[in-house]
């Protein structure tokens, strides 16, 4: 013990730092004042740079996505002619499937000359082929399957809703102009006034495209007919590849070296190799898929199961790297607890360590889940970026179906020339960014729920 | 290091629960225990003392292998529980911990409610039969841990709800639970007002009636007050051990009497 009286403590007059009176702010405290005050000029400035860019970011991509999720459509009487369509006359579907495309295309122009011409329009310069120009190219496979569906509509006059070509919608969503279409050989003004025309008399209708949800992706000339539908279920099942894959390998090698692992070298090693591969760019996982999985194991390409192995094996260090966290911060006195009242290691591990660790390793694991999701390069080298019009079968036949991705999907139509596919790509990402906010809010619930730690 | 002769001829009225020989613990290259041997008795309070980092909580953890869980502490010598060796390699160290039962420093329930803490140990061995057996375990636990009456309305709060000194009661009834014939204490009053402490001490008091208990203190004072054998560890050793009264009032080694009048610690 130190005795105190042997050392007294000197009175130094000059190391007090304010003689004068409180009311007075010193130099050195002005200072300190200012420079604080600086630092958290600098901090909201930061934070204020942040939310405008996030800001902005989300605007421009609800500014060009929101018209994915509006089509125009046009309604118009179609006389189904039994003799194009149903030569034999029998309505038996099977015989019926041998008429082409072409010939419900013939159908649908009668019709449509003819709706344009009860309306008696006048329109100077409106040339003969551009009332069909109207129609989106899909039109008649549209029509076509509709009719394959109900056989007996054949003979009828019906009331049908076919998708108008991308620049007649683009027109009515501002993206098409009279000065581009003078320019554009794909469209003419006197079609955009014809458009006009036929919406005043309510035939072209512009309403929400449940279509872009459903359908499959479509070719560089139908912008209109494309969708997200096979993308996002190919992602789906990527996710769930993922997510029975990558959780339970991931948290039980977690477990393994954190609780269980001898800290020597080769754990070491281990450890460092897993934190490397954090960092490994996603490509190289493609390659190594593409490597292993399709040349090596022999797995079809573009399938949603190859895709998802090599998400996993880019999740794997993420949800490891959490998870090991979240296990490493839960008391230790937890554990001497444990060990206290005779529980074995798996006990401590399983009744306490791991309830309390639930709630970190569930970001973790999400957060992985959702950088998997938003992968796209290690997607392109197994061959997803294919283009799938079938949508591939239920899971688990399914998972070897080929199927796309969405961020593949926007990657894909954001190459494409005709402008409606950017159009059609941030309406992906909104897609994408409703996915990722479904999974934040997941993470969120289920991170309240684990953590009543009371 | 201190005259064995005079300890086994001062124990041989009582039953000796636990006897070390020789005892040597390593972490790393520091020789944190250095040859101590000590017989602890059934139904007794010993307490060790000692300055800070002299390893008395070291030994404690030894007597139920809780070192095992750190990698790089080495036990040499034996440690015998009714004449077994704890360290033989046929022992293993879960059914030990389920003999020797052990309280920490810091209150560490489980947070989980203040039934499942103590029903935890009988359920993982087994102990119940039923659920009213269970509860009859719990309730008694509780009730020797001075607690019952406290908590016996609300017994599926949770365990992290309670005061500090009801924790750390809650974590001796957890110990007591289990059924075990030696607990061990590590300093389970150091993070506890002086009411706690008190009430701590007087169950301490109780317990001895039933088991054979051993804590280590930093306050010589509570050695004084509920022990009936002392030990005093200086730098890794076993420098003095014999009846409390005696190391308190006629120490025999220089660095004991140094130590109680507070001159080394």
């Amino acid at each position: 013990m130190t005795d105190l009286s042997s050392n007294p403590v000197k009175a130094v007059p000059s190391a007090r730092p304010n003689s004068g009176s409180l009311y007075q702010r010193d130099t050195r405290t002005r200072r300190r004042n200012a420079a604080e005050k600086r630092f958290r000029a600098y901090g909201l400035t930061a934070i204020l740079i942040a939310v405008l860019a996030l800001a902005f970011l989300v605007t421009t991509i609800i500014r060009d996505g929101s018209g994915a999720f509006r089509q125009t459509y046009l309604s118009i009487p179609v006389a189904l002619d039994a003799e194009i369509l149903d030569p034999q006359g029998n309505r038996d579907p099977a015989q019926m499937a041998s008429v082409l495309t072409l010939s419900y295309g013939q159908v649908l122009d009668r019709a449509l000359d003819r709706a344009v011409a009860d309306l008696n329009l006048q329109i100077p310069g409106l040339q003969d082929g551009d009332v069909d120009g109207l129609v989106s190219r899909d039109a008649s496979a549209q029509l076509r399957r509709m009719v394959l569906d109900n056989p007996e509509l054949v003979g009828q006059t019906v009331d049908v809703n076919v998708l108008v070509n991308g620049r007649i919608d683009g027109y009515f969503k501002g993206r098409v102009t009279m000065q581009s279409a003078e320019r554009d050989s794909n469209v003419s003004p006197q079609q955009l006034l014809l458009a006009e025309a036929l919406r005043d008399e309510g035939l072209l209708v512009t309403r929400f495209n449940r279509e872009f949800l459903t359908n499959a992706d479509a070719s560089d000339q139908r912008p209109e007919a494309a969708g997200v539908g096979v993308a996002m279920l190919g992602s789906l099942y990527m996710m769930l590849v993922v997510l029975f894959l990558a959780v339970p390998i991931g948290v039980a090698a977690s477990i393994y070296l954190e609780e269980f692992a001898p800290k020597n070298r080769i754990t070491d090693i281990i450890e460092v190799n897993i934190s490397n591969l954090a960092a490994v760019p996603s490509i190289v996982f493609g390659i190594l898929g593409l490597a292993v999985f399709i040349n090596f194991v022999g797995l079809p390409q573009s399938a949603p199961i190859v895709g998802g192995l090599v998400l996993t094996l880019m999740t794997l260090p993420t949800i490891i790297i959490a998870t090991r966290a979240a296990l490493k911060s839960v008391p230790p006195s937890i554990r001497d607890a444990a060990l206290g009242v005779g529980a074995s290691k798996m006990q401590t591990v399983f009744h306490h360590v791991l309830p309390l660790a639930m709630p970190g390793i569930l970001t973790g694991t999400i957060i992985g889940l959702a950088q998997a999701l938003g992968e796209t390069a290690p997607l392109l080298l197994i061959g997803m970026v294919a283009f799938v019009r079938e949508f591939p079968a239920a899971p688990p036949e399914g998972l070897f179906d080929p199927a796309s991705a969405l961020p593949v999907q926007v990657y894909n139509w954001t190459q494409r020339s005709d402008p409606a596919f950017v159009e059609r790509a941030s309406g992906a990402i909104i897609v994408l960014l409703v996915f990722l906010l479904c999974m934040n809010l997941l993470a969120i619930y289920l991170r309240r729920k684990f953590e009543r730690r009371w | 290091m201190y005259d064995t002769t005079r300890t086994e001829s001062a124990v041989t009225q009582t039953d000796v629960k636990i006897s070390a020989r020789n005892v040597q613990v390593y972490y790393g290259d520091k020789h944190a225990i250095k040859d101590v041997n000590v017989e602890i008795l059934d139904k007794t309070v010993t307490a060790f003392i000692g300055p800070s980092g002299c390893g008395k909580s070291t030994f404690l953890r030894c007597i139920n292998r809780m070192n095992d869980t750190i990698d790089i502490a080495r036990i040499e010598g034996r440690i015998l529980l009714d004449g077994e060796d704890i360290y033989d390699r046929r022992v293993d160290p879960v059914q030990l911990r389920a003999k020797v039962g052990m309280v920490f420093q810091k209150p560490n329930p489980f947070p989980k409610s203040i039934y499942d803490n103590v029903a935890y140990g009988p359920r993982i061995h087994g102990l119940a039969r039923s659920k009213s057996d269970l509860d009859e375990i719990v309730e008694r636990s509780l009730r020797g841990a001075a607690l019952w009456n406290e908590v016996k309305d609300r017994l599926h709060e949770p365990g992290t709800g309670l005061s500090g000194g009801q924790q750390q009661r809650l974590c001796i009834a957890r110990a007591v639970a289990t059924a075990p014939e030696v607990l061990l204490m590590d300093e389970p009053c150091s993070a506890l007002d002086p009411i706690a402490t008190s009430q701590v001490e007087e169950l301490i008091d109780q317990l001895r009636e039933k088991f054979s208990v051993v804590i280590v203190t930093h306050s010589m004072q509570q050695a004084a007050r509920v022990s009936q054998k002392t030990a005093f560890f200086h730098l890794g050793s076993l420098v003095e051990y014999g009846d409390t009264d005696d190391i308190f009032t006629k120490p025999r080694d220089s660095r004991t009497e140094a130590y109680i009048s507070g001159r080394i610690g």
